[in-house]
């Protein structure tokens, strides 16, 4: 009996996302536009998921929800334990502040103020001192190979140094959940893939629970589960390669299927 | 988060556009200067009368015959010089008079070797010393029997003594008042204006008999220009006035319903007077300051609403890394109070610049207090918290995902 629950609380613990039957729908100029029509999602400790689906399929309204910043429609989400609905604005802000980490496309680093100072912020948000959250800052640059640049304003530094430096911002709190909406989409290949390989150290070695939005599945490929939306519902969700595998085949027969049809004509 | 920190961030707030920043604060900055000054003015005008009654003591009235509103009465009597010594004898008789002095007045030229100045000649009596306050610098001053013999002694304002015998000991050196000659007995050490003297530096002081008979021509031989009495305290200058006008009137033989030959002026009343023009003129200036703090006020709050609009993907970054509505409410906030404050600070150095400027002329004394650099510093404080609140609440009310979709 107390084996089972322990095990069972275990397994609990285990779940770091619930989302149930999630509605949301956009309200402007008092035509309602619904975006997710009830998505099911659920998301272990540990896990490094892609996100992919066409432009306006909902992937970032899913993101935004995820992250505590934006609130459903109708449904259930539960993050950690906790039940996201019942809490406030500022609850909500600290469940940010200590559960979620966010990378953005645009990288999103405050001009004005160093890159250390940066990355310093969500721990400063934390009500941590400024010496520690400055060293612990310091660390975390080092983690992402920036040690030297912390001095630097963000705008002396490449797109990949800038969503270096975001990462770190984003890890240096020790959030359960990293979530990054599309974080190659302004990069190079060369730079995806160092940015990709980052991400990928992270969640082998610090078991962090990644999920991913990308349009690219040779980024998609990094990741070990992937969910596909398409108009606001899950189309797939399973192991990466096989989903991508999918994708493909969908793909050739379409551009097959084309010529094939105008050929016939 | 820690205010430490909240101020780090907008002192560098301030500083990422200091010409807009500089040119917000303009207004702010008028604004507490012109209260410091007013306030110093209300201070320099109050100091000054106060100095004026120091200099020429304190509970003094001045008894000046006035015979316009009387025509009968100057008729009956046949002058028109009505107060005499006798009157202030009688004066200084009275309970309620600490003393009371007769003063005969007249513009001379004053004479030592060479040297030549103008200034006047007051004919008085000892007791001008104590109710006035006057304070001998060196030698001694009139006494009794100077008066009552007539001698031909004098005591000189500072001043004019300088301007007569430079770095020389003028005490005992003879003197010429209008031709003829007087001793030098006593200098005096007072400095100011007196109502009634003009610069006490450039008195000089007579018996008033030897005036009476070498410098001063009077209708009648025992008339004097003015009467100055003191009273015994501060609460009884209004008695003394009734018991000075009721001796005199018995004196002059005045019916009971012909109006006094003579007028009584209250210095007091004079000082509270000026003390009330001063707090008008500070009002007036308070006033235009509170103008210029209000508009200037506006002002912050227009720029702090253009500044939460344009930052408002910072705004978005912040709560999505944590910063709670609260948080976001005191950046804003404590943003607006640091520009307030700065410019509080700023107007305080420009108007002790400016009071500077003032007491270097020498005319007036303006001194900025601690009291008005209080009074400056949490009235600015408190505009910075009154215009900055509304833009404050309005950033810490905005939505997250709103905020990170601005561009
Ligand atoms: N604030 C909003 N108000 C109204 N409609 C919105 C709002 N945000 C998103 N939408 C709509 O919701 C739909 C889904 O948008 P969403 O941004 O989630 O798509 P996406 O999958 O992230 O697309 P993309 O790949 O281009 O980023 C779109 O049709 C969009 O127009
Ligand atoms: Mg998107």
């Amino acid at each position: 009996m107390l084996m089972d629950s322990t095990r069972a609380q275990d397994a609990m613990q285990r779940v770091l996302i619930d989302v149930i039957d999630v509605k949301k729908s956009y309200v402007t100029n008092l035509v309602t536009t619904p975006v997710l029509h009830g998505v099911n999602f659920s998301m272990q400790r540990g896990e490094f998921v892609a996100i992919m689906g066409q432009s306006g399929s909902g992937k970032s309204t899913l993101m935004n929800i995820l992250g505590c910043l934006d609130t459903p429609s109708d449904g259930e989400y539960r993050l950690d334990g906790k039940q996201v609905s019942a809490l406030s604005r500022a609850q909500l802000a600290v469940l940010r502040n200590k559960t979620i980490g966010f990378v953005f496309q645009s990288f999103n680093l405050l001009k004005r103020m160093t890159i250390q100072d940066n990355v310093a912020l969500p721990l400063i948000y934390a009500g941590v001192s400024r010496a520690e959250a400055r060293r612990r800052a310091s660390q975390q640059l080092e983690n992402v190979g920036l040690g030297e640049y912390g001095q630097r304003q963000p705008n002396q530094l490449s797109g990949g140094q800038q969503q270096r430096v975001a990462i770190a911002r984003a890890l240096v709190a020790d959030p359960p959940l990293v979530l990054a909406d599309e974080p190659t989409g302004n990069l190079d290949t060369k730079t995806s893939v160092e940015i990709m390989s980052l991400l990928t150290r992270l969640n082998r070695e610090a078991k962090q629970s990644i999920i991913l939005v990308t349009h690219e599945p040779d980024v998609a490929a990094y990741a070990s589960r992937l969910v596909r939306l398409k108009d606001g519902l899950v189309l797939y969700d399973g192991p990466a390669a096989t989903g991508l595998q999918q994708m493909r085949t969908e793909q050739l027969e379409q551009e097959l299927g084309m010529p094939a049809s105008e050929v016939s004509e | 988060m820690k205010f430490g920190h909240i101020f780090a961030e907008a002192f560098r707030a301030m500083l990422a556009n200091p010409l807009r920043t500089m040119l917000t604060m303009l207004g702010i900055i008028i604004g507490i200067a012109s209260v410091v000054l007013m306030l110093a003015i209300g201070d320099g005008i109050k100091k000054f009368i106060d100095k004026q009654l120091a200099v020429l003591g304190s509970n003094l009235i001045l008894v000046q015959s006035d015979t316009r509103k009387s025509p009968g009465a100057r008729a009956r009597t046949g002058t028109t010089q009505t107060l005499t010594i006798d009157d202030a004898e009688a004066i200084n008789r009275l309970s309620s008079v600490a003393g009371a002095v007769p003063v005969l007045n007249t513009f001379s030229q004053i004479a030592y070797g060479n040297t030549n100045a103008n200034a006047q000649v007051q004919g008085t009596t000892s007791a001008t010393f104590v109710i006035r306050n006057l304070r001998l610098g060196a030698g001694i001053g009139l006494s009794e029997v100077d008066v009552t013999s007539a001698s031909r002694v004098a005591v000189l304002g500072k001043k004019i003594a300088e301007e007569l015998f430079y770095k020389n000991d003028p005490i005992g050196q003879s003197i010429r008042i209008d031709n003829q000659s007087f001793q030098v007995i006593g200098v005096l050490d007072n400095e100011g204006q007196s109502f009634d003297m003009g610069d006490v530096g450039q008195i000089v002081l007579v018996p008033i008999s030897t005036a009476r008979v070498s410098l001063v021509r009077m209708q009648t031989p025992r008339s004097v220009a003015y009467i100055v009495a003191q009273s015994k305290t501060a609460e009884g200058v209004n008695e003394m006035v009734r018991d000075i006008e009721e001796v005199l009137r018995d004196r002059h033989r005045i019916r009971a319903d012909d109006p006094d030959d003579f007028r009584v002026v209250n210095f007091g009343e004079i000082a509270k007077q000026g003390e009330a023009i001063g707090k008008g003129l500070a009002f007036a200036l308070g006033f235009i300051g509170a103008v210029s703090l209000v508009v200037g006020g506006i002002g912050i709050m227009n720029i702090m609403l253009v500044s939460v609009t344009e930052r408002t993907r910072e705004i978005g970054i912040r709560m999505a890394i944590g910063a709670r509505p609260s948080d976001v409410l005191w950046q804003f906030l404590i943003e607006a109070i640091a520009i307030c404050l700065v410019s509080g600070i700023v107007g305080i150095a420009i108007s002790m610049g400016l009071a500077a400027a003032v007491n270097a002329t020498g005319m007036f004394e303006l001194t900025v207090g601690v009291r008005a650099i209080l009074i400056a510093t949490l009235f600015s404080g408190f505009i910075g918290v009154f215009f900055g609140f509304y833009p404050a609440r309005r950033a810490s009310k905005l939505q997250p995902v709103e905020c990170l979709r601005y561009e």
